[in-house]
Formats: C-alpha cells, sequence, structure tokens
C-alpha cells in the first residue's frame, strides 16, 4: 500500500518534472495561453448562463409548469432515458480524464484508447439527444417550454459536436508527433473542454429534468 | 422488464461506476498544483455531483413527477 503510495507520488514528480522541461519561450506562452483558453471557458459560462437565467426566469413567473398549451398541459421531459443519457457523457468526461493521463505518463496507446472510447460516448451522447427530440411531445415554437428546451439543449449538443470534432482533430494531431510529453497544451485544453460541456451539462439535466 | 427499468438500471450502474472513478481519479490528483488541475479537480469534483444526481433520478428519489 505505501509503496503504491511512494510509486504514484513519484510517477506525479515524474510528470510535473517533464512539465517543466521545456524552453522559457514555450512555458511562457503555454501560461498565457492558458489563461485565454480559461477567459474562453468563462465567456461560454456566461453565454449558458443567460439562457438558464431567462429560462428560470420565465418557469417562475409561469402559473403553472409545464405550461398549458390549447387547454392541455405540456407533458414532463423523460427523466429516466434523460439519466442514462446523462451518465453516457459524464462517463466520457472521466475516459477523457484517463486519456490525458495517459499521455503525461507516456503511455500512447492506452491515450489512443481511452481518447477513442471518448469520443464513441460523446457521438453515443449526441444519438440520445437526437433519440429524445424525436420522441419528445413538444416542439420548439408554440411554448416557453420547448423554446428554453430546444435552445439550451440544442446550444449544449453543438458544443459535444464541436468538442467530438476537437477531440478528433486532437488525436490526428497526437499521433503525428505534434505533442510531445512536456508540450501538450493542445490536450490539456481539449480535456478541460470536454470537463466543461460535462459539467455544463449538470446544470441543464437538474434544470429540465429533476427541477 | 420494461424499457424504463432497463433505462433506470444502466442509469443507476454507470453512475456508480463514473461517481466512484471521478472520486478515486479526484484524490488522486489532489496533489497536483497549477491552474490547469485546479480547473480540472473543480470540474471532475461537480461531474460526480452530476454522477450523485444521475443516481438519485435512477432510484427515482430526484424528478419524480406526481
Amino acid at each position: 500500500m505505501a509503496a503504491a503510495a511512494v510509486q504514484h507520488l513519484a510517477g506525479h514528480e515524474a510528470v510535473a518534472a517533464r512539465y517543466r522541461d521545456v524552453d522559457r519561450a514555450y512555458g511562457e506562452t503555454r501560461d498565457l495561453r492558458l489563461l485565454g483558453f480559461m477567459f474562453f471557458l468563462v465567456s461560454d459560462c456566461i453565454l449558458f448562463s443567460s439562457f438558464i437565467f431567462a429560462y428560470v426566469y420565465l418557469r417562475v413567473s409561469a402559473p403553472t409548469w409545464p405550461p398549458i398549451v390549447d387547454g392541455h398541459q405540456l407533458p414532463w421531459f423523460d427523466t429516466s432515458f434523460a439519466a442514462m443519457n446523462s451518465v453516457v457523457l459524464f462517463g466520457s468526461g472521466v475516459t477523457m480524464h484517463f486519456a490525458l493521463e495517459n499521455w503525461k505518463h507516456l503511455n500512447t496507446r492506452k491515450f489512443n484508447g481511452w481518447l477513442i472510447a471518448t469520443i464513441v460516448l460523446g457521438i453515443g451522447f449526441l444519438l440520445g439527444q437526437a433519440h429524445e427530440y424525436s420522441v419528445v411531445n413538444i416542439s420548439w415554437q408554440g411554448s416557453t417550454m420547448g423554446a428554453s428546451f430546444f435552445t439550451l439543449t440544442g446550444m449544449h449538443g453543438f458544443h459535444v459536436f464541436i468538442g467530438v470534432c476537437y477531440l478528433a482533430i486532437l488525436g490526428i494531431q497526437a499521433n503525428r508527433g505534434v505533442y510531445t510529453s512536456s508540450k501538450y497544451f493542445g490536450l490539456t485544453a481539449g480535456t478541460l473542454y470536454w470537463h466543461f460541456v460535462d459539467v455544463i451539462w449538470v446544470a441543464l439535466f437538474s434544470l429540465f429534468y429533476l427541477w | 422488464m420494461s424499457e424504463v427499468y432497463i433505462e433506470r438500471g444502466v442509469a443507476l450502474l454507470g453512475a456508480i461506476l463514473v461517481g466512484v472513478t471521478a472520486i478515486v481519479q479526484l484524490k488522486n490528483d489532489w496533489a497536483a498544483h497549477g491552474l490547469d488541475a485546479s480547473v480540472t479537480k473543480l470540474l471532475l469534483g461537480l461531474m460526480a455531483l452530476g454522477c450523485v444526481l444521475a443516481l438519485l433520478a435512477a432510484v427515482n428519489v430526484l424528478g419524480a413527477r406526481a
């Protein structure tokens, strides 16, 4: 147990040493690029927050929820399917984390395997979302519930789609030698983006399916 | 077995598996420093929270509609 902990810490130290083992110019631009990427994620967070607050406002100010349209109350969304699809997306966050960890620990084969698993799970989530759109009994027009649902989940789905393309490009770049054991900012940014997309879904899942 | 039970079963098992893995990874990375490591830890924690929510939805504690 203690030996495993020591080995784990040594692994962390080796990764940290490789991370620091870059020329000064790269080190400085890496920090700046990371900061810039964080600003991008914050701006994306503000974009989602705006729509989320609009949805919350519409919902709390409505006399009944789900709203009544043409004399009929709209149905709730299917929680069980959404819970299953959510787990698919959260699972992809874990596989992406494993992919980056394996790259840091110089296991390229495992990196490729986890990255492919992430892309497959991301596509699985998108297919699940498409299935949900095909069976859900509301439309974009005619109700604030439908408009909010399709706008927010559609925007999120677009982010997932971009993320899948982004990860595929990162995978190609990694296998063409663009990244090394010490210079892999693109992979870090890709992982952060993918985790961000997962976390946004936590908020949307809670708002539309659990609240 | 109805479709709903299968979906809830998959969600329950998946949420446990993914949630535990996320927490273990969070524990493993706890000593890591730097802006990216800190943000990763925050996002992993929120993802674990998402797994708890999915688990509660799977067992009908959350999201149960009258």
